[in-house]
């Protein structure tokens, strides 16, 4: 019982933070199609978000991948200029399009 | 470059499912993608889950979990904006800082949280507004949800209002900024911030430091998000370090862009003419989700099968869950469990049944609101670009042997 007492406020401190140290979020391989504009990939659009935030939106017009683009030019201020936006539309179209241009 | 093989398999299974739904007739909405294996790898404080990025953490809840009303922490689902999470917050020195049009600023240690200010606990259902979004067709834009990107837990934490009234609210205050402490990769990007009407703020809402009788999970918000009862999750702000109030909306791109439905009355358009109009997608609507059996269960025969699940709204509360054995023409009534985490939590329910039918047999639930709402089948729910507030029919095929 004494021994219960003495552990107390040390059980508190304990309870207090599930995790004691930095969490670690794993980096995770995503399935990436290679092929021409990739790099342009890489280089503007993967410092933010992985792949997987791309391949996961379902396969999708040439529009709305030109959508995309600008809404992170746009409201995200990605530094993309409208060579490699170009380019990034026509990788995102052609592996992950749907044939639709609209 | 297992790992990989693995994710290429698990996307391929994805996309097999969206086709056996369009093969039905082509652009209409069906059942959202139902076959998705949890992932090998585990993230922080959690089980292995679905998993669509990592960075930012994106995971989605399995359907077997939604059995009982409370959701487990190492399995409730994740969903961040920014990549840059902060990694480490040290409990003893955090604090979150109240400014703005406020009589008088405030710093206020987790401490002094947890002991300064009445204590209080909600049980309240976390969903996504984006959930279920795999059953819009044509494909709405944004990640590709199963029915998963939810949860329901018990909250505890301090009301906002007691925060603001020991701030004490200057007269023109009018609207109130709650930032997340996520960043992105580039200075310039928005941080991400929500915009509440401080009309729109009642006694339920509260900052939490406890989800389920525990820390929040890093990746739940620790140390402390906004808890906004009835709403879609996408303004329970994570990690909150700062809530400054205002006498003037600041527009922003999660409040003006993002989480929006068309401005008319059956909140729809078409990919082809997109209202000119939207709203914030704010409250949830009636929905529920069968968590046993799922896909393929094998069932025996003439054995007894309690088919397991819950039902949920904005706070109306549920009065009833119908369940369907025979395509929708039948309807009978599923029993509620007692209700007493309160009217924002989920309700399950469940129902017995004796397959008498060898080979497969579909399930279907909808659940009635105490205003009369209720769930239309998948094929006749409307469509948004965004792909939000999906709530139809939910049905599950199993196998009976």
């Amino acid at each position: 019982m004494k021994k219960m007492i003495a552990m107390m406020p040390l059980l508190a401190s304990v309870l207090f933070a599930q995790v004691n140290e930095k969490i670690e979020v794993p980096y995770v391989a995503f399935p990436v199609k290679m092929g021409k504009g990739f790099e342009a990939v890489q280089a503007n659009c993967l410092m933010c978000h992985s792949f997987g935030y791309i391949l996961n939106q379902g396969r999708q017009s040439r529009k709305f991948w030109r959508g995309k683009v600008d809404k992170m030019i746009i409201h995200f201020k990605a530094p993309i200029d409208e060579k490699s936006a170009k380019i990034v539309t026509e990788y995102l179209f052609e592996h992950y399009g749907n044939g639709k241009e609209k | 470059m297992k790992r990989r093989d693995f994710f290429k398999k698990a996307v391929v299974t994805a996309s097999s499912a969206a086709l056996g739904t369009s093969m039905l007739k082509a652009d209409v909405t069906g059942q959202p993608i139902d076959n998705r294996k949890v992932s090998k790898v585990a993230f922080p404080e959690k089980r292995p889950l679905i998993m669509y990025s990592d960075r930012p953490p994106l995971l989605e809840t399995p359907r077997d979990v939604f059995t009982s009303a409370l959701t487990p922490n190492d399995l409730f689902f994740v969903r961040w904006h920014m990549p840059d999470i902060p990694t480490h917050i040290d409990p003893e020195t955090f604090t979150i800082s109240v400014n703005g049009l406020v009589e008088k600023e405030l710093k206020i240690s987790l401490n002094d949280l947890k002991t300064k200010f009445e204590q209080v606990e909600v049980t309240a259902v976390l969903q996504c507004g984006g959930n279920s979004r795999s059953a819009f067709k044509p494909i709405a834009g944004g990640i590709q949800w199963g029915s998963g990107a939810m949860g329901c837990a018990t909250w505890k934490g301090v009301r906002l209002s007691d925060i603001l009234d020991q701030a004490g609210l200057q007269k023109d205050a009018t609207w109130i900024g709650f930032n997340g402490s996520e960043k992105a990769a580039y200075y310039e990007t928005p941080n991400f911030i929500r915009e509440l009407k401080l009309d729109e703020l009642d006694d339920h809402v509260i900052l939490a430091y406890e989800m389920n009788g525990e820390d929040l999970p890093y990746l739940n918000g620790y140390p402390l998000r906004l808890i906004i009862p009835g709403t879609y999750s996408d303004s329970w702000v994570k990690m909150i370090s700062n809530i400054t109030v205002t006498n003037a909306y600041k527009h922003l791109f999660f409040m003006d862009v993002a989480y929006r439905v068309p401005d008319n009355a059956c909140e729809c358009e078409t990919h082809e003419k997109r209202a000119p109009k939207t709203k914030p997608i704010r409250k949830m609507n009636v929905k529920s989700v069968i968590g046993y059996p799922t896909h393929n269960s094998i069932i025996n025969h003439k054995s007894h099968v309690v088919v397991r699940g819950v039902a949920w709204d904005d706070g109306h509360g549920i009065k009833q869950v119908l369940v369907s054995l025979d395509g929708g023409k039948n309807w009978d009534v599923a029993l509620l469990d007692d209700g007493k985490l309160g009217r924002y939590a989920y309700r399950t329910f469940r129902y017995s049944f004796k397959p008498n039918t060898l080979g497969k047999t579909t399930i279907m639930v909808k659940a009635i609101n105490k205003i009369g709402h209720t769930q239309p089948f998948a094929k006749d729910i409307k469509w948004n670009h965004g792909g939000y507030k999906y709530n139809g029919i939910d049905e599950v095929t199993v196998e009976v042997v």
